[in-house]
């Protein structure tokens, strides 16, 4: 491997690891609110969706990103509404919504364009992507980390400021208090409810976002369940991330990393369907790495 | 019974009633024929004996996925790997009809048991990891259910695939591999009475054997069971690896009793259909029966109004998707002012006190 195919992974790798960085930092705000969101995988479908329908028929990607982020917190809403208001179950209405979002965006697909498999037909747009000054210049390195999409670095831009505001910010550490303990929460005045609302519907905004990416960046059109179980992949790095915002980004850009050795292996020999297990065979073994770490630690520590 | 012991009963119809038209009605709407697709919906999946048996075919496989879910999310186990065991058990089943030697009265037992042994792992993987590192089973099930999808592609591909089919297909399954059927004029076969047996024997064990009642123990309170001295991890384990058998049958039998060959690109669904199915039945094994024959009775409808009308067969999956939901809604569900307008009673403290004053 040469310097500058080096550069072109790492160009690849961050741009595979930017719905998940966006799913799984949904993820950890629902779940410091002690709310998991397991329908991330359907709001990032219909964000997918919505995306590329509002924009083909406005004309506007950036309307068609606000639609995007606007489905996935509705149906984060909607979540948190099943839950709180009707007393559903939190998992299940998860499920429902994952499986609503499919059959529900395949439907209007449908409707809308008369297929049922990639809305090709759509004139929908893109959003665009950023040059870097001076950095994207540099030979390499401008290759690696320039002229990526603008959701790429909203992404790692996010991690951050998420950070700040779970650990900074009154609101975060009212939310994080709704998610470790919420009756003393609650004792201490916090509307759990309230706060469980807001952060299932960010939770779902990030989702939105995400999938925006997947249908207005990563490729230009949407297609049948084109999220292929990347929020269950975001399950899983929020919970390797530990809780933490930067953490779970960089549990995201590892299995994003995974995805895209698996990608960049597909030409070479190897059979294609093996290859394709990549993506959900890491997150697994990461997953069992993480729990017999924490055991060790915990051993360690009763003894 | 009593008008008060239905109550609960009358609801959920009910309300199931009003999904449906919610969903339908604006579909039907956007067709020249709304009145035509509506009538074909609710009644066409009575029309003839066929649709009745299409009803009873699509009922079996998703009542033994629904007491694949209801077995394991009775022992407290989060494990969404019946979609993957049923696939992986339907190209396992295949693969030994196809693979294995056997004399002919072998074929069948020994595929299904083969099937069901392969599938199962997908279940049985997140169960042992959950019991034995306490890792999430529900995030590492679904993410298996992905593995056993392309694992199962590649073995259709390079093992099993017949370069005479055009299309991506297995060879074509063994004649005497296949399950007999059962009702002349229909498919049903031999696998719906299986698959009602496992529901009557998945009843029997968890209300009638010390396996079922520990299985129970541990899921409604885990820390009791395990105050008591309950081996919880081989309660779980045990668990997981007979909803995963069970899921992994019903994919098997669903190839042997319906198809001439393997050729499932994508993970056919019917495990989700599983879960809505067990939700409905409140995870009572007997349940299952009426409500795997209710959901497949409105995916028969789904399907002739999408062969007979432009209406894509996917609003029942919105369907499914808001019995899901509102399937654990307790506030609507189990609503004491619904449920006492139901009964006829006029206040919920004053009948426990008076008499019944008349007789239904």
């Amino acid at each position: 491997m040469d310097a500058s195919s080096v550069a072109e992974f790492v160009a690849v790798a961050l741009r595979v690891s930017t719905p998940l960085t966006l799913a799984a930092l949904g993820v950890l705000i629902s779940t410091r609110a002690g709310v998991l969101n397991i329908g991330i995988e359907g709001m990032m479908l219909a964000g997918a969706f919505a995306g590329v329908v509002v924009s083909a028929f406005t004309g506007s990607a950036l309307l068609g990103l606000a639609a995007a982020i606007l489905i996935g917190a509705a149906l984060g809403a909607l979540l948190a509404t099943a839950v709180h208001v009707a007393k559903a179950d939190l998992i299940l209405s998860g499920i429902a919504i994952n499986i609503a979002a499919a059959a529900g965006t395949t439907l209007l697909l449908f409707l809308i364009t008369g297929s049922k498999g990639v809305s090709s037909s759509l004139p929908s747009k893109t959003l665009p992507t950023i040059d870097i000054p001076l950095l994207g210049d540099l030979p390499l390195v401008g290759m690696a980390v320039s002229g990526h999409h603008i959701l790429t670095y909203t992404a790692f831009l996010a991690a951050p400021l998420v950070a700040l505001f779970l650990t900074r910010t009154p609101v975060g550490i009212r939310l994080r208090a709704v998610g470790e303990k919420p009756e003393a929460a609650a004792a201490a005045g916090v509307n759990v409810r309230r706060y469980q609302f807001w952060a299932l519907a960010a939770s779902g905004a990030f989702g939105g976002v995400a999938g925006a990416f997947l249908s207005m960046g990563y490729v230009s059109w949407f297609g049948q369940n084109m999220t292929a179980g990347r929020g269950f992949i975001a399950l899983a790095a929020e919970v390797m991330g530990g809780g933490s915002a930067l953490g779970t980004m960089l549990s995201a850009v590892v299995l994003g990393t995974a995805e895209t050795i698996s990608i960049t292996m597909q030409g070479g020999g190897l059979p294609s369907e093996l290859v394709q297990t990549v993506p959900y065979i890491v997150p697994i073994l990461a997953l069992l790495v993480h729990a017999m770490r924490r055991r060790r630690i915990a051993r360690k520590s009763a003894a | 019974m009593s008008r008060k012991a239905l109550a609960p009963a009358i609801v959920t119809i009910v309300i199931l009633a009003i999904v449906v038209i919610t969903v339908m009605l604006p579909l039907a709407l956007t067709t020249q024929d709304p009145v035509g697709v509506l009538e074909t919906f609710l009644f066409g999946p009575f029309r003839n004996l066929r649709y009745l048996g299409n009803i009873v075919e699509m009922a079996t496989p998703t009542m033994l996925c629904g007491l694949a879910v209801a077995l394991m999310f009775r022992s407290g186990m989060f494990n969404l790997g019946v979609e993957g065991a049923f696939y992986l058990g339907g190209l396992g089943t295949v693969a030994a009809a196809l693979l294995l030697p056997m004399p002919w009265w072998a074929a069948a037992p020994v595929a299904l048991a083969a099937g069901a042994v392969i599938g199962s792992t997908v279940c049985v993987l997140p169960g042992v990891m959950r019991a034995h590192f306490d890792t999430s089973e529900l995030v590492t099930s679904l993410m298996l259910n992905f593995v056993a999808l392309f694992v199962g592609l590649f073995v259709l591909n390079y093992f099993l695939r017949d370069p005479a089919a055009g299309a991506m297909a297995s060879y074509k399954i063994p004649l005497e591999a296949q399950l007999p059927r059962i009702v002349p004029g229909t498919r049903i076969h031999l696998g719906t009475v299986l698959a009602l047996l496992a529901c009557i024997g998945g009843a029997i064990y968890l209300f009638r054997t010390a396996g079922g009642f520990e299985a129970r123990l541990v899921g409604s309170n885990p820390s009791f069971a395990a105050h008591l001295g309950l081996p919880l991890r081989r309660v779980m384990v045990r668990s997981a690896a007979l909803g995963g058998l069970i899921a992994a049958f019903a994919g098997g039998i669903e190839m042997l009793g319906l198809y001439t060959r393997f050729s499932w690109q994508a993970l056919p669904g019917t495990g989700w259909v599983g879960v809505t199915v067990a939700i409905l039945a409140r995870d009572n094994p007997l349940l299952l029966i009426p409500s795997a024959l209710f959901l497949a009775y409105l995916q028969v409808g789904g399907d002739l109004v999408g062969r007979n009308f432009d209406v894509p067969i996917e609003g029942v999956g919105l369907i499914n998707a808001l019995v899901l939901l509102i399937a654990t809604a307790a506030a609507i569900i189990r609503n004491p002012m619904l449920l006492r307008l139901v009964s006829g009673e006029r206040s919920a403290g004053l009948t426990k006190s008076l008499p019944k004053a008349e007789a239904h």
